[in-house]
């Protein structure tokens, strides 16, 4: 594992996120290209969004830990206007998708999903994790898998 | 655990309610000046002067600039809760109730955001009241935080149940047919369904006519004991039951579903707590800042099961008038709601619920209006409930 860089570094790298102490660990992990999710290490629950504690059963023993990065569309929304950013046009219009993670029932997850038409882009299809370079920080998104609809 | 404990029921009132009415464009006066005048106006209809008030309770401007700048002598207690506006009812009434003061000024001044517009952008005070936001490095597009949450879930609802966009569409089309009789209202125009289907798409499936109207104006409103509105002038309206309803994954990626969010633990604190429902209600105000929230709204509070709400509404339609009219009878939102009054944040529908129940609607008074129930807000951080009843 590379040396940690420092919080001021950290926050750097991914200007405009909302970074905080509690979700520091899961942008770490994003430099290194792996998606970590909240768990308690006492009930072994996962939890999203990152927070201090567990909510099920209130322990503070909580690593960052990584996922598969499969799972199925939940939601989806295609974006005809949205914030300027490098790489994202419009024009076609963008996709925004919610995922739940195949850890557990209800873990969701945000992002996009490249390399697919829109109109494959469907609540129930299933998705692997992959990664994207965006503003210099590596970016999580998805792509339609194989295996089809569960 | 939901309980029916409701001392304060019909023990805090409305003596009035004003608005300044609302327009859809920029206009060269302040927020501050828009709460002003209303809520001088609801002092003057409501004969109180400012040394009658010792609780303020508001959005934005401060309780303390608007006490300063109407020169409020004393206040024993103030408030600025997050909107929708039952919060700040809920937070005044708990205040009235328990002592902490005895009448309330509360009021919500909706003003222009200047990143909603090119032109709103152009006013540079607005941007630096505003403060340090807008432009610059964000978290990007790849969220459903805040507004967009509504269309994530509107997606899912025409998925879950199988229900064309055309549902959606109904919701404006009614609040704009009620809207027309609406003096207030910034968008007072009727429009059609191939109006709606032809609006510019946003974020599918919602368009610009599934979303409130960005507004400038202010609604006020003045709240006490039930024996103190008695005093004054106008009809007292009894706050019978107030609730503001969350879970506990609140949070717009992660609700478990349509069938649970804050809409469910309102209706059922609201049933639990109110002396009457939607059978014995005359008016009621579904929360309409996105269509798919008055859908859930309709098939929440028991109209109908879920995804059924469009074909309840058709089931209800007044083909007249074009709107929704419950039975034949109980109007929905008559002042236009978010999608024609403009949008309030929940101060509109509750002030024509007042007004209704003290029979002050003008035009759209719904004759011998006894009961209102008023359900704002939508599903992740902010559904609330509240029933009035004539006193």
């Amino acid at each position: 594992m590379p040396e940690l860089i420092s919080d001021e570094e950290l926050v750097a790298r991914f200007p405009g996120q909302a970074l905080t102490r509690d979700n520091a660990a899961h942008y770490r992990g994003r430099l290194e290209r792996r998606f970590l999710v909240d768990r308690c290490v006492a009930c072994g629950r996962w939890h999203q969004p990152p927070a201090p504690v567990c909510p099920a059963c209130w322990s503070s023993d909580i690593e960052a830990a990584e996922v598969a990065g499969t799972g199925t569309i939940h939601l989806t929304v295609f974006l005809h206007q949205g914030p300027p950013t490098t790489g994202v046009d419009y024009s076609t219009p963008y996709p925004v998708v919610t995922v739940e993670l195949d850890e557990q029932p209800g873990l969701r997850t945000t992002s996009t999903v490249v390399g697919a038409p829109n109109d494959a882009i469907t609540i129930g299809a299933r998705v692997a994790l992959d990664w994207i370079e965006r503003d210099g920080a590596p970016l999580p998104v998805f792509r339609l898998a194989a295996g089809g609809r569960s | 655990m939901i309980s029916a404990r409701n001392p304060l029921k019909d023990k805090v009132a409305f003596a009035g309610a004003a608005t300044t009415g609302f327009v859809a464009h920029n206009t060269t006066r302040s927020q501050a000046s828009w709460a002003a005048e209303a809520c001088i106006k609801v002092l003057r209809d409501c004969g109180l002067a400012g040394a009658d008030i010792d609780g303020i309770c508001g959005s934005s401007p401060s309780a303390l600039a608007v006490q300063s700048m109407l020169g409020i002598p004393e206040l024993t207690w103030f408030a600025n809760p997050a909107i929708p506006f039952v919060n700040q009812v809920a937070a005044a009434a708990s205040a009235v109730h328990s002592g902490l003061c005895d009448v309330v000024l509360a009021y919500h001044a909706p003003y222009r955001s200047p990143w909603a517009t090119l032109s709103s952008l152009r006013d540079p005070f607005r941007r630096l009241a505003a403060g340090p936001v807008g432009p610059g490095p964000g978290p990007g597009p790849e969220t459903v935080a805040g507004a967009i949450g509504y269309t994530a879930w509107a997606s899912r609802y025409m998925h879950d149940y199988g229900v064309p966009k055309e549902h959606f569409g109904l919701v404006t089309i009614s609040d704009r047919s009620y809207g027309s009789l609406n003096p207030a209202a910034a968008m007072p125009e009727p429009i059609t369904m191939d109006d709606y289907l032809a609006a510019r798409m946003i974020r599918w499936p919602l368009c610009l006519l599934d979303m409130d109207v960005p507004v400038d104006g202010a609604d006020a409103f003045i709240i006490t004991t039930a024996e103190r509105a008695r005093d004054l002038p106008l009809p007292p309206v009894l706050i019978n039951a107030v609730a503001l309803g969350t879970i506990d994954h609140n949070e717009e990626d992660q609700i478990p579903g349509l069938h649970r969010h804050g809409q469910q633990v309102v209706v059922e604190a609201l049933r639990a707590k109110s002396d009457f429902w939607i059978d014995d209600v005359d008016i009621y105000f579904p929360y309409d800042g996105f269509t798919i929230i008055t859908l859930s709204w309709f098939e929440n509070a028991g109209f109908c099961g879920p995804g059924e709400a469009g074909e309840f509404i058709k089931a209800n339609w007044d083909a007249e008038a074009d709107r929704i009219l419950i039975g034949g009878r109980v109007p929905v939102n008559p002042h236009g709601g978010a999608l024609s009054e403009g949008g309030t944040q929940g101060s509109g529908h509750i002030r024509e619920a007042v007004h209704q129940l003290q029979g002050l609607a003008a035009a759209r008074q719904v004759a011998g209006a006894q009961r209102a129930i008023v359900t704002a807000g939508g599903f992740f951080f902010n559904a609330q409930g509240l029933t009035l009843r004539r006193g």
